[in-house]
């Protein structure tokens, strides 16, 4: 089938604004957007520049804003946008070519609410035994990929860039209910800062977006409901 | 514009009713003080104003606002203490909507004839 795609891009050096490019291509209805844009890469346009990796969903590099809705290029088809592709970069966070934004702020947000594991108990002589119910608690929120799909879905997060965003939250929820690990307290700190969970306004994007299928919105209710009754 | 569902509209619709509310309240307060100037003061002459057609209809937004507000609040309240008000949050929206819109009858029913002069 024909079809038609636009691409935001910009390439500072030489833009002064972000434009929109468009291209005519043919495709098939099971190419996945990525295979879209490494086509327009590899044979009409070397200088259009994007991330990818894994290119199987796994690594969370090609998290892109396509037709109005942050997903990731690698795991949605050409049959299931139809003729016209819009695409994006995600929003919130520096664009810094094309479809390429800078992560910094994301990670650095990651790496506030301290992602990973905390006890300062001796190692026991075997396992620091877990029970099956223990780590269903956290179970869906150790399957975030860091793609940044969720926070710049995020209309808080947008408007307010230091918010800690959802992706931060999701990190922190997996630590804070693994019931071997001891750094809560420290961590609901982090978040009970101004630019912590309370700007959560229950928008929901960060749910549909996750290409996870990770409830975040859930995780982020547990969150401040451990911080309520916790304290911190 | 981003395609979110929604969560997202219920969010966008909170915000402005809040802030348009916010607003209101100020003005409200202002022109309430007003009758400090007794019967012959300001106040008379800004309530015959506020009796013009445009704030009629404005007066029908106002409430529109305050009821979704106060809805949406009870539906923001329930998503944060139970998970159940996640689960169902796109439903507890719809609900949402549809209250404001039946409790909106009856205020339709006595501001719209006073719009068109006919009470």
């Amino acid at each position: 089938m024909q079809i038609n795609v636009k691409i935001k891009r910009y390439n500072p050096e030489a833009d002064a604004r972000p434009y929109w490019a468009e291209y005519k291509l043919e495709a098939r209805g099971s190419d996945r957007v990525l295979d879209v844009i490494n086509h327009l890469k590899w044979e009409v346009d070397g200088t259009l520049a994007f991330r990818r990796s894994c290119a199987h969903g796994i690594c969370g590099s090609d998290a892109m804003l396509i037709n109005g809705v942050n997903r990731l290029a690698c795991k949605v088809l050409v049959k299931d946008l139809g003729e016209r592709i819009t695409i994006e970069p995600i929003r919130g966070l520096p664009v810094l070519k094309d479809l390429i934004v800078d992560m910094e702020p994301f990670f650095d947000s990651y790496k506030a609410v301290l992602p990973f594991f905390i006890n300062d108990d001796p190692p026991p002589p075997g396992e620091r035994y877990q029970s099956a119910e223990d780590r269903a608690v956290f179970d869906e929120t150790t399957k975030c990929i860091l793609c940044a799909a969720c926070t710049t879905s995020c209309p808080v997060f947008w408007t307010n860039g230091r918010y800690l965003g959802p992706a931060a939250i999701v990190n922190a929820h997996r630590f804070i209910f693994d019931s071997r690990d001891q750094g809560a307290a420290e961590r609901l700190g982090v978040l009970n800062q101004a630019n912590g969970l309370w700007r959560c306004r229950t928008a929901y994007n960060c749910t549909e977006a996750c290409p996870r299928d990770i409830p975040i919105t859930r995780a982020i209710e547990e969150v401040k409901r451990a911080l309520l009754w916790r304290g911190a | 514009m981003y395609r979110g569902r929604e969560g997202q509209w219920a969010f966008v619709l909170h915000r402005m009713s809040g802030v348009a509310l916010a607003l209101f309240l100020l003005l409200h307060v202002i022109d309430i003080s007003l009758v400090m100037w007794g019967p012959d003061g300001p106040f008379n002459a800004f309530l015959a104003f506020y009796h013009q057609w445009p704030f009629r209809v404005g007066l029908i937004v106002v409430i529109a606002g305050v009821v979704y507000h106060a809805l949406n609040g009870l539906r923001i309240i329930m998503m944060d203490f139970t998970e159940w008000g996640v689960r169902y949050q796109a439903a507890l929206w719809y609900g949402v909507l549809g209250l404001t819109t039946l409790i909106g009858i009856p205020v339709l029913w006595k501001i719209v004839p006073e719009i068109l002069g006919i009470a």
